[in-house]
């Protein structure tokens, strides 16, 4: 339903694919047929669980026939209950199956959990192995949130190193600071104190001075903040570097949006204050009009 | 210096009007088509897939499809063991899919056609311990179906045989440094999943949880140049983010936040001119899915041939206060 271009197919074309299709939709129907009507049955069907996996590896979202292979491999583990190698070599497979389907399908859901599945129920599964391979996925697509998210079920099992999670996570931003992904991940690494929160400004500092219209690292930026702990004069000095890159790109919205969230924090009862801010408030309605009402309501916030 | 903004560029001769008989026809059209390869492909959703068509069908006030075969088709989807629904026959029982059919059920005031204690007890036995819903038996967890368990119980008026106070703090958990939502805790904010945990709070009555403002900031700063909103930042525009990113501002008062017309002419313009139908972008193909978010933003924009839809359940307001159920809305 996604990025599907229209494209304009001659009547030939069309009555072509009609034929495949027919076809096709033959083949569809008496696959599945054939795997419902082993399905209720005690023992594991080879020929059936062929026939699911060249429907899924068309269309691995139809998530009953992942159900069917679940039901299968359960059955499979009960077979193999003492000869734990056929089992591995039997799981591998089916690893091996859900790699596939996962590299041409990356967003299907039903894949992924299925893999995850299987490995939770693999007596020896290889955690270390499952790294490398959203290592592989994400750099084809560093924002695949289904690669992201799978790769913490895996962390959940394993445990978090936090040094190494920390190193990933600055690799990943170094390779693309314009990567939202890897800014929230680092966000979810840890409870930051005054000396974590230095760091952390500084490494967004460079990114947002890097490329201050890419929006990624400022809201990092602002969460980072955000944090009470921070010293007043760590917050005058960011301000002032805010100043020197609004004196580069005037007209970047992003630094003056910054600039009032510092002097929000810092001049709380600061009279004299409050002009500039509304200032840069109403300049942020000139430079970012699809959003002028947000600004509005600051400024009425502010004044109230 | 200057990063490229992914963004699309509005042609010259885009829609600029809501092109009502194309739509019907294309809905029709959609609900007819039986057996060919690209609707059997589909099957996998169809429930929902019914959904999306009925209640667009319904938003622009033309309902031509039998009712009773509709009702038929869904009773034949429920399990008789464990009362969930499937997708469509001979597929397995699903938390989306009964969360689609009890939706259609409740447009066509037909709830009793089903057996209502099965479902309650099906959703019920999908809570975890931590308060996170599975989908089905097989496990997966996400706020997705956190959504769909809340509004089915809602809609069914059971909410009380669950633990709503462990299903709101696992919602809670899955709360960002940027006050957006994932499907699991530390998930990235995602604006579908965004939708799904800030309606699910809303009809739990539980919006004061959210960081509004900070949340709010992120949803409003979805909204391109070309007045389409994106999901996440740094992607495109998409006809469905324009509803899962309004729905949540309006549920959070601050829909005034983005830009009304702007985004009107987006979704005008994914408007497929030949076919009826809108598409996530100008010029892809239209869908049944992307129609009914199309419209249904089009109707929270205040569009007054549109019936009113509630930004909570995506269903024509008119039910909703039928079924007297008031999700939390902030001013
Ligand atoms: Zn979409």
């Amino acid at each position: 339903m996604h990025g599907r271009l229209k494209v304009r197919t001659t009547e030939e074309q069309r009555l072509l694919k009609e034929k495949e299709n027919q076809k096709k939709l033959v083949a569809y129907k008496q696959g599945m047929a054939f795997i419902l009507s082993t399905r209720k049955k005690d023992s594991y069907d080879p020929e059936a669980f062929a026939v699911s996996s060249q429907i899924l590896h068309a269309n691995p979202h139809i998530y009953t026939l992942w159900n069917y292979r679940k039901e299968s491999i359960l059955l499979e583990i009960e077979n193999y209950k003492d000869k734990e190698e056929e089992l591995v070599k039997f799981l591998e497979k089916e690893l091996d199956f859900t790699e596939q389907c996962i590299l041409s399908s990356p967003k299907c859901y039903s894949s992924w959990y299925h893999r995850y599945w299987v490995l939770k129920n693999h007596p020896v599964p290889n955690w270390e192995k499952e790294f490398k391979l959203c290592a592989k996925y994400l750099s084809v697509d560093d924002r695949n949130l289904h690669c992201w998210d799978y790769r913490r079920l895996i962390l959940n099992k394993t445990g978090l190193c936090l040094e190494k999670e920390l190193e990933f996570s600055t690799e990943r931003l170094n390779a693309n600071f314009s990567n939202y992904s890897s800014w929230h991940y680092r966000s979810t690494l840890r409870t930051l104190d005054v000396e974590s929160l230095e760091k952390e400004l500084n490494l967004v500092q460079s990114a947002v001075f890097t490329d201050p219209y890419d929006t990624s690292a400022w809201f990092y930026f602002r969460w980072i903040l955000n944090h009470k702990e921070i010293l007043e004069e760590k917050l005058q000095e960011v301000l002032e570097s805010l100043k020197q890159l609004e004196e580069l790109e005037p007209d970047c919205k992003c630094i003056l949006m910054a600039k009032c969230w510092i002097m929000d924090t810092l001049y709380v009862k600061d009279e004299d204050q409050k002009d500039d801010i509304n200032e840069f408030y109403q300049k942020l309605k000139q430079l970012d009009p699809l959003r002028k009402t947000r600004y509005e309501d600051a400024i009425k916030q502010k004044n109230s | 210096m200057g990063s490229i903004l992914k963004d699309v560029e509005l042609k010259e001769n885009i829609p600029t009007t809501i092109l009502f008989a194309k739509h019907i026809e294309f809905l029709i059209d959609y609900g007819q088509q039986k057996d060919t390869y690209e609707t059997v492909m589909t099957d996998y959703l169809k429930m929902s897939g019914m959904y999306w068509c009925l209640t667009a069908l319904e938003l622009i006030k033309a309902s031509p499809f039998p009712k009773n075969d509709v009702v038929e088709f869904i009773k034949s989807c429920q399990d008789p063991e464990c009362g969930g629904i499937s997708a469509s026959t001979n597929h397995d029982p699903h938390l989306l899919y009964t969360l689609s059919a009890v939706q259609i059920l409740c447009l066509y005031d037909s709830l009793d056609a089903i057996d209502v204690e099965a479902v309650t007890k099906y959703v019920a036995s999908l809570q975890q311990p931590d308060g996170s819903f599975a989908g089905d038996k097989w496990g997966e967890i996400d706020t997705r179906f956190s959504f769909c368990a809340i509004a089915t119980l809602s809609l069914i008026k059971k909410l009380d045989v669950i633990n709503v106070d462990k299903a709101v703090e696992f919602v809670k958990s899955c709360m960002n440094f940027d006050g957006g939502f994932g499907s699991r805790p530390q998930s990235e904010s995602h604006a579908g999943l965004i939708y799904c945990c800030i309606a699910f709070l809303s009809i739990t009555g539980r919006l004061d949880i959210v960081n509004r403002d900070n949340l709010a900031w992120w949803l409003c700063e979805r909204q391109l140049p070309s007045g389409g909103l994106n999901g996440r930042p740094e992607k495109l525009p998409d006809v469905c983010y324009s509803w899962w990113v309004l729905s949540s501002l309006a549920i959070l008062g601050r829909l005034h936040w983005i830009d009304k017309n702007a985004l009107k002419k987006y979704i005008l313009a994914c408007q497929d001119l030949e076919s009826g139908g809108f598409a996530d972008r100008p010029g892809d193909m239209p869908d049944p899915y992307h129609t009914l978010f199309g419209l249904a933003a089009l109707s929270l924009l205040g569009q007054e041939s549109i019936e009113k839809v509630n930004a909570a359940f995506c269903m024509p307001q008119s039910v909703i206060d039928r079924l007297q159920i008031q999700p939390q809305m902030l001013k």
